[in-house]
């Protein structure tokens, strides 16, 4: 019987590990949230801790060249592989313990990927790892909206109207990009049932970050951890206000914290606090003029933007999460009577 | 239906069944006690996920066996297992085989042993599942060990013996085994399938040593590197390729002295070339055939025979320009082809070229395309082969300097 | 052909036939104004009939925030002579060196196993070092690793400029940099064509010409000896392995718990550094949490200390620090060295204080700060409640 190590919800700041398995030295921008979530991830997840790191900034930046600043052992994956590379180590870890060629203890398995790698080339294998409920490893998606390292071009995660190199705005075309962002952690959530926990987070959350991905862990199966990064490079902004961004991206309603936990759903911070009627909602504006990637906005694209942002708490039937709904004249579907069809036999 | 049939020492006993290629490596996987296999539907190789997937239900062995969402995925899955320490076995053929191009490529270049069988099929397009080496030749500079089988039977025994030299330390490279698609991969041959304890007597376990991906053995694997750094893993990886000759021919000789197969040479099967002027070279199936169109011809008073290159990679040059030096000219089968390369040839034909250049005693060296997407190689084909052959024999150095398709409708 | 020689011993010829220019800038920060600068000398040589290229340096490639980083411009009589600059990562020697950042005369870490070079090292023997200041060429020099061959010193004058990949800061600093160009090598950009160029280059903003006189007029010059500038830099330097050493299946080492990475220390990369009021931290943690570099170490009494090997100056902490003045970010300029400081302050309270106070500009009194949340952006003290 493997012995656990439990990994306790961290009750405030002062709560957080000391341990630093992500250290100094890698080459990152100044200001790049997105180091600061993989320290995050490994100080939750502690040192007996397997990381698989996807082609994107977190490889290249981080280990270039010829260098780590991991303390735990890190291994590259391809830029679509973040899923496979996760089950193949869990699935790797799994056989040779119950072989005996390894000691049976628990590892964690972490394989993370950029809003490229994770919700473009690879969601599919992403997807597949989901259902494959008898593994244990999180996939870590580190969203900078952006492929950031091959100089910032868009992804399925960059916001509307967003400059990029692909997406310049010129004198014929002020917007390039007009699709809206993928709703990925909900995506994963509603087709993944068996998966018992997917979250989105951002480093400006720490406390709540590292909770979402100790619970993962914890949990066990193949689970999803979704961060919303501000990247002072791709967005256009001083780094010094990294943290900033974050608290806006969330107060603004633009990225929601949230979990779903064995089939429940539950917003975090101040999403949560928003949704009770607690906190109001920004206007986007506050977040779009802080960046120069929307730099050349009209006032046209700043409510389009708005007006999107307010659909997915107006409409949407768990605000920020799941799009689609019912229709009004169907409400009476949410109150079907719920006693199942089979009786669950008595242990 | 198996066939008991007891060996010197009554503990190892071999069974006879009859099984394809396929079935024969699923038993291969067995007796090595594979740990992680990934499966993603392609014909022809796919049998043998098919039949391991039997075994692993019938309880006949433990392996963690995933069905991948696709071929990249499926080859990415057991080259991270295998970083952790896992025996592995996965496979493809023909598109398939390609859409796992950027794991393969990477996985060479991470030296891990994954095992794996390429069943050969025509790339397309057009779609077609008749037999092409084209899949396995595309990867031929990336590191990986090449050999192709002739039969099932061998197509065991070179499972068994591809973990022992990819894992060698001094190796430490993939394997993929070319099974001719239909031939081999759906045709059931008698054959023996050793005892676990003849196995075991063979094939060490799987140790990565401080190269293990596991919390007790802190290392980063693959940092992004630069112009700086590449050219000397590019080195180390050159020289386990060197390497890997030496770790052939020891296991090779292992392999005869505990099963009794393998052949006389680790890297060529010669069949009557002791009398020979000349001879045919190829690779995989199309020797059935020509030893066939041999044995026929011989009674005609043709002396000829036939060289099967077993290893393609790594390339047995010392091998080959001995053996091949001592014929008037040789004729190169490709069961693949190389558009717009010297002469037209294909893969094997520019090779073996290459390796002869600097003899001072050298056959002539003709090139023959036959066989693509499956064709089979019938004996007015092979004839026609050997005719050409001998006439090259007698034109002169330049008389090889060309490619003929045998076979092609005009 | 031109010889690849080392900068110590490559004379000024009497007829040059080309001439290679970088630029060393703040990565991402700077790569529009870098760029500019690159392209306008090529295209003002070629008004004056000679040709040229432009590149950045692949390694650099892609920019980090305040990473250094590299941009050339090579200038050649003919095109046979350009040859000799084509197809290389970047030029082996330079007749002009231009740091468009004076914080980076304190040396150039570009990546891990780079080490920490010297600002003049690609510089031939009497050849330039132009930089942009707002400081006197005697503090810049101060800052300057003591010199193995004499250069000349050029401070072309203004502040650093800084701005983002989308949005370009037009200060006019590429144009100030090409008049004090076209005054060192007049014989290759003449200041006329200098203008002509600015002008296309400009497109219509007429102050361009101006500020290409400017440069010309007001970079001062002081020629820098052998051994002029500061020993008090690190040394760092690696000998790389090679394939037989290396590890096989590329391995190395992870880092040990409690290490920071000695093969790339990064601190190169920051133009302001932050300073601590350890009397009016409340430690709260903010600043050692929201660290993407984790730069802070913790101190036996719960404060925490940056450690100066390791920060890049991207000022999160002193942002999210809810207490107004207790992390300042202060011009790098100003510091020789890379010492920690908590133990001074824990020693000496009342003279660390007073560098606080020297270095910061402002107050260390608690009370004349006060204990109060920074409110003059709206950031909040971090997202944990």
């Amino acid at each position: 019987m493997a012995v656990e190590t439990a990994l306790p919800q961290i009750k405030g700041v002062k709560d957080v590990p000391y341990e630093e398995l992500f250290v100094s030295g890698h080459r990152t921008c100044q200001g790049c949230e997105s180091a600061l979530v993989m320290r995050h991830m490994v100080k939750a997840s502690g040192p007996r801790t397997i990381v698989l790191g996807s082609t994107g900034c977190m490889y290249v930046a981080n280990t270039t060249y010829y260098t780590t600043p991991w303390v735990v052992p890190w291994m590259h994956t391809q830029l679509g592989a973040s899923g496979s590379a996760a089950l193949g180590t869990a699935a790797g870890l799994k056989v040779l313990m119950r072989k005996g060629k390894l000691k049976n203890e628990k590892i964690n398995v972490i394989a993370f990927c950029g809003d490229g790698g994770g919700a473009d080339m690879g969601l599919g294998a992403i997807s597949a790892t989901l259902t494959h409920k008898d593994y244990n490893c999180l996939v870590l998606l580190y969203d900078n909206e952006s492929y950031a390292n091959t100089d910032i071009q868009l992804s399925s995660m960059t916001p509307y109207g967003a400059v990029t190199t692909f997406s310049p705005s010129g004198e014929k075309k002020r917007l390039m990009h007009t699709r809206w962002k993928k709703n990925v952690p909900g995506m994963l959530a509603a087709g993944h049932p068996e998966s018992r926990y997917i979250a989105a987070g951002c480093a400006a959350y720490a406390v709540d970050l590292m909770n979402k991905i100790r619970k993962a862990l914890e949990l066990g199966g193949p689970t999803f951890v979704h961060t919303l990064d501000p990247c002072p490079k791709g967005w256009d902004y001083h780094p010094q206000y990294s943290q900033e961004l974050g608290h806006l991206a969330v107060e603004c309603g633009i990225w929601p914290l949230y979990e779903v936990i064995d089939g429940m759903c539950n917003l975090t911070g101040p999403t949560r606090q928003i949704a009770e009627g607690r906190k109001k909602r920004k206007p986007v504006i506050e977040y779009l003029r802080r960046q120069g990637r929307f730099a050349h906005f009209a006032d046209e694209d700043i409510e389009h933007f708005q007006a999107e942002v307010d659909k997915m708490w107006t409409d949407w039937l768990i605000p920020g999460v799941i799009p689609f709904t019912i229709p009004a004249k169907d409400q009476n579907i949410l109150k079907i009577d719920k006693k199942p069809l089979h009786e669950s036999k008595p242990a | 239906m198996a066939i008991e049939t007891k060996s010197r020492e009554s503990s190892e006993v071999e069974t006879e069944v009859l099984a394809t290629g396929c079935e024969a490596i699923a038993e291969a996987i067995r007796l090595a006690d594979v740990d992680v296999m990934a499966a993603y539907p392609i014909r022809p190789y796919d049998g043998v996920m098919q039949a391991a997937a039997k075994l692993i239900a019938n309880g006949k062995m433990d392996v963690e066996y995933i069905v991948a969402d696709g071929e990249h995925s499926q080859f990415e899955i057991v080259k991270h297992a295998c970083a952790v320490g896992s025996r592995v076995f996965v496979g493809s053929s023909g598109v398939g085989w390609f859409y796992a191009f950027e794991a393969i490529a990477v996985t060479a270049g991470l030296r891990l042993p994954v095992v794996a069988i390429c069943g050969n099929r025509a790339l397309d397009d057009p779609g077609a599942f008749g037999t092409e080496h084209n899949d396995s030749l595309a990867v031929r500079d990336l590191g990986w060990l090449l050999p192709w089988a002739e039969t099932a039977q061998e197509a065991l025994d070179l499972a068994l013996m591809a973990w022992r030299i990819g894992e060698d330390k001094r190796v430490s490279l993939p394997v993929a085994i070319g099974l001719d698609g239909a031939f081999l991969t759906h045709s059931q041959h008698i054959v023996k399938i050793p005892s676990q304890a003849a196995v075991n007597k063979f094939l060490p376990k799987f140790d990565l040593g401080d190269r293990l991906l596991h919390p007790d053995n802190p290392i980063t694997i693959a940092p992004q590197v630069d112009q700086d750094w590449l050219m000397e893993i590019r080195r180390q990886n050159d020289n386990a390729m060197r390497q890997a000759l030496t770790v052939i021919r020891e296991a090779h000789a292992d392999y005869k002295r505990i099963f009794g197969r393998g052949g006389d040479n680790p890297f060529l099967d010669e069949y009557m070339t002791e009398d020979a002027e000349v001879v045919v070279i190829g690779q995989g199936t199309l020797s059935l055939p020509m030893k066939v169109a041999i044995r026929r011809l011989r009674k005609e008073g043709h002396k000829i025979g036939l060289v099967r290159l077993k290893w393609f990679r790594p390339f047995p040059t010392e091998e080959i320009v001995k053996s091949l030096t001592r014929f008037k000219a040789v004729g190169v089968i490709d069961r693949d082809y190389s558009f717009g390369s010297p002469f037209y040839g294909g893969v094997l034909y520019n090779e073996i070229r290459s390796a002869l250049y600097s003899q001072a005693k050298r056959p002539v060296i003709v090139g023959f395309v036959a066989g693509l997407g499956g064709r089979e190689i019938e004996q007015n084909m092979a004839t026609e082969i050997f005719e050409k052959t001998e006439a090259a024999a007698k034109g002169g150095p330049s008389a090889g300097d060309v490619c003929h398709w045998i076979g092609v409708r005009e | 052909m031109a010889k690849t020689m080392e900068p110590s011993t490559r004379e000024r010829p009497a007829v040059e036939r080309s001439i290679s220019i970088e630029v060393v800038y703040r990565g991402i920060f700077q790569k529009t104004l870098a760029q500019r600068i690159t392209r306008s000398v090529v295209l003002a040589a070629r008004k004056d009939g000679h040709t040229g290229t432009a590149f950045a340096r692949y390694g650099d490639s892609p920019e980090r925030n305040g990473v250094p980083a590299k941009q050339f411009a090579v200038v050649a009589a003919d095109e046979i002579e350009l040859e000799a600059s084509m197809a290389k990562y970047e030029p082996s020697v330079v007749d002009v060196t231009i740091a468009v950042d004076d914080t980076l005369v304190k040396g150039v870490e570009s990546w891990a196993w780079y080490g920490r070079q010297p600002i003049w090292k690609p510089i031939r023997k009497d050849g330039w070092l132009l930089v942009t200041s707002d400081k006197s060429a005697q503090e810049v020099l101060a800052q300057t690793d003591k010199t193995e061959r004499p250069f000349t010193l050029g401070i072309v004058p203004g502040g650093a400029s800084f701005a983002g990949l989308w949005v370009f800061k037009d200060d006019h600093t590429d144009y100030r940099v090409l008049g004090a160009l076209a005054k060192i090598l007049p014989e290759w950009i003449s200041l006329e064509n200098a203008k002509a160029a600015s002008q296309e280059l400009a497109k219509g903003d007429e102050g361009a010409i101006a500020s290409v006189q400017l440069g010309y007029d007001s970079t001062t010059m002081r020629p820098v000896k052998v051994g002029e500038g500061t020993s008090g830099h690190e040394v760092l330097q690696f000998t790389k392995p090679g394939w037989t050493t290396m590890r096989p299946g590329i391995v190395v080492d992870a880092r040990k718990p409690g290490e920071r990475n000695p093969y790339y220390k990064k601190y190169g990369a920051r133009t302001m550094r932050p300073v601590v009021n350890f009397d009016t931290c409340i430690k709260c943690t903010m600043c050692w949490l929201d660290c993407p570099d984790e730069c802070f170490e913790v101190t036996p009494e719960g404060h925490y200390e940056v450690v100066y090997s390791a920060c890049i100056g991207c000022g999160i902490c002193a942002q999210v620090c809810p207490v107004k003045d207790c992390i300042v970010m202060v011009d790098e300029l100003k510091f020789t060295d890379n010492k920690d400081k908590w133990q001074e302050w824990k020693k000496d309270r009342p003279a660390y204080n007073n560098w606080f106070e020297k270095m910061s500009g402002v107050s260390a009194d608690p009370k004349g700060s006060a204990a109060q949340a920074a409110g003059s952006t709206g950031a909040t003290a971090g997202g944990d409640d």
